[in-house]
């Protein structure tokens, strides 16, 4: 009772801290008598809790002892589920916290991995541990309830995607983006570029009166059976061959970027691949995604979903920092 | 619905020092509480036995006063007792004087004893004998003796004699 009132004097102190590959966001809500009476937000160049981060958060965690602190998980053995029964069927439930939503849908986390987080934070503590497929649930919460869609919170490295149709979650997959894969796909791209000039000069030498009108008619009849189409070789055959003239247009584009989009659209498109192919999942024809973009993803990626993989693409901005103090805020008030 | 893996550590708007300095102020206030309850209690139960005390007292007094009573009571009782002892004894001086005073030849049928005068009935072989040995010193203790007598038929006479002893002498004896 004493401790409640104790409480409804002091002013609480949201600190809402995004780690990310190369950087981590720290964003601070003073919130007051209902109403947010100051923010503050800083970025460090570290992925790990350093000396700066602690002495700015400490700043903030004197200002009153009611200081929530909040981290967004990035284990790489997070995911979601679709039953909240059953949930031995899909993960070993004495190694991972849950949290049911809806009695519909699950996500989780490895124990051990909150373990890590709390022993790295335990200068300053952590109070919550949000769930990015939470969170993304949350933030298309129209579009999931009332559409087949794929969802995707894009993050500088990470990418939190889930299938929802009406509500029911169909298949989720936490993805990480590896340094080793992006040399990879560097590689993969030097070896496309070869490809590209051999195909260009292929295209140089053909002489365009040479080209018989007839022979094209019947070669049309290859076409005959457009059916085939439906078939995802064929789709995947396509697709390279859209990369390719892709890449010819958007030599302006910077590398990294181009990479990084590059290595996100593959990531969405294997695990789509994955989706549909695997007989675990009750698989359905996905027409659209929604991505929630906290970075500012370039148009590539949204172009690449659109013309290889046919998806109608949304972007909508994402403040992830905000969305985590709103969920700390709705645990605590 | 909970949201997040972990729940929140409990806050508190005191620090440990703080909580330490209330913890040693709250056990001494509340040791100095106890020791006032204790001596309060103390105080409200010696009240308690000094009415009780003091109710005993009164009800040893009342007690006492009423035994005082009883004892004067039975003083009185004795003091009557005595008194009847004495007057018993004195009524049986007096009867045993009276029979005593009555002469061998003259025989009493009945005699009453009244508070200030005698009643003897009686038979004589005749007016002298009873005129010198029983009504002379019947004279001398009462004031006032009548006798009267009649003849029975063998010569002897019955008699009867009534004595009184005057109000004012008998105040005096009394």
């Amino acid at each position: 009772m004493l401790s409640k009132i104790l409480e409804t004097l002091y002013t609480k102190v949201f600190i809402n801290i995004i780690v990310g590959d190369t950087k981590s966001i720290v964003y601070v809500e003073v919130f007051s008598k209902g109403e947010v009476t100051s923010s503050n937000s800083e970025i460090f160049k570290t992925n790990v809790f350093n000396a700066d981060m602690h002495t700015y958060l400490k700043s903030f965690i004197s200002q009153s002892p009611y200081h929530y602190i909040s981290i967004l998980d990035k284990s790489i053995n997070q995911g979601a589920i679709p039953t909240c029964s059953e949930t031995k069927k899909y993960i070993d439930t004495s190694s991972v916290n849950s949290i049911c939503v809806n009695k519909k849908w699950t996500y989780f986390t490895s124990q051990s991995d909150i373990k890590d987080l709390k022993y790295e934070y335990q200068s300053v503590g952590v109070d919550f541990i949000f769930s990015p497929f939470f969170i993304l649930s949350k933030f298309f919460k129209d579009k999931v309830e009332n559409t087949l869609s794929i969802f995707a919170l894009v993050e500088e490295k990470n990418i939190s995607l889930s299938i929802f149709n009406h509500g029911t979650l169909l298949y989720s997959e936490y993805l990480h983006m590896q340094n080793s894969m992006l040399d990879d796909n560097l590689m993969m791209d030097n070896i496309l570029d070869d490809d590209e000039d051999e195909v260009a000069l292929d295209l140089d030498s053909i002489d365009l009166d040479e080209i018989d009108a007839d022979e094209d008619i019947t070669s049309l009849d290859d076409f005959s059976d457009i059916e085939d189409l439906d078939n995802d070789v064929d789709i995947e055959e396509f697709s390279e061959a859209q990369e390719i003239v892709k890449k010819e247009d958007e030599k302006e584009v910077s590398v990294d970027d181009l990479n990084d989009d590059y290595n996100k659209f593959i990531m969405i498109q294997d695990s789509i691949n994955n989706f549909y192919h695997d007989e675990k999942y009750d698989s359905e024809f996905v027409e659209s995604i929604f991505i929630a973009d906290s970075i500012g993803v370039s148009a590539d990626l949204k172009k690449y979903l659109e013309e290889e993989m046919f998806l109608n693409v949304i972007v909508r901005k994402i403040a992830l920092e905000e969305e985590l103090s709103n969920m700390a805020k709705a645990e605590i008030l | 619905m909970r949201y997040s893996y972990i729940k929140p550590r409990k806050k508190t708007a005191l620090s440990k020092d703080m909580q330490l300095l209330f913890t040693f102020f709250g056990v001494t206030l509340i040791m100095l509480f106890l020791t006032y309850g204790f001596l309060v209690f103390r105080d409200y139960r010696f009240d308690q036995n000094h009415t009780e005390i003091l109710q005993e007292e009164k009800d040893l007094q009342a007690s006492i006063n009423m035994m005082k009573l009883k004892i004067t009571s039975i003083e009185n009782q004795n003091i009557l007792s005595e008194r009847v002892f004495t007057k018993n004894s004195v009524l049986k001086d007096s009867i045993h004087n009276l029979f005593d005073l009555v002469p061998a030849r003259i025989t009493l049928s009945q005699a009453q004893i009244m508070e200030n005068g005698l009643i003897l009935y009686g038979v004589t072989p005749n007016k002298d004998i009873y005129n010198f040995m029983l009504q002379a010193p019947l004279r001398s203790i009462f004031h006032r003796t009548y006798s009267s007598f009649y003849p029975l038929d063998n010569g002897w006479f019955r008699f009867v004699s009534t004595n009184y002893i005057d109000e004012e002498s008998n105040d005096e004896y009394k």
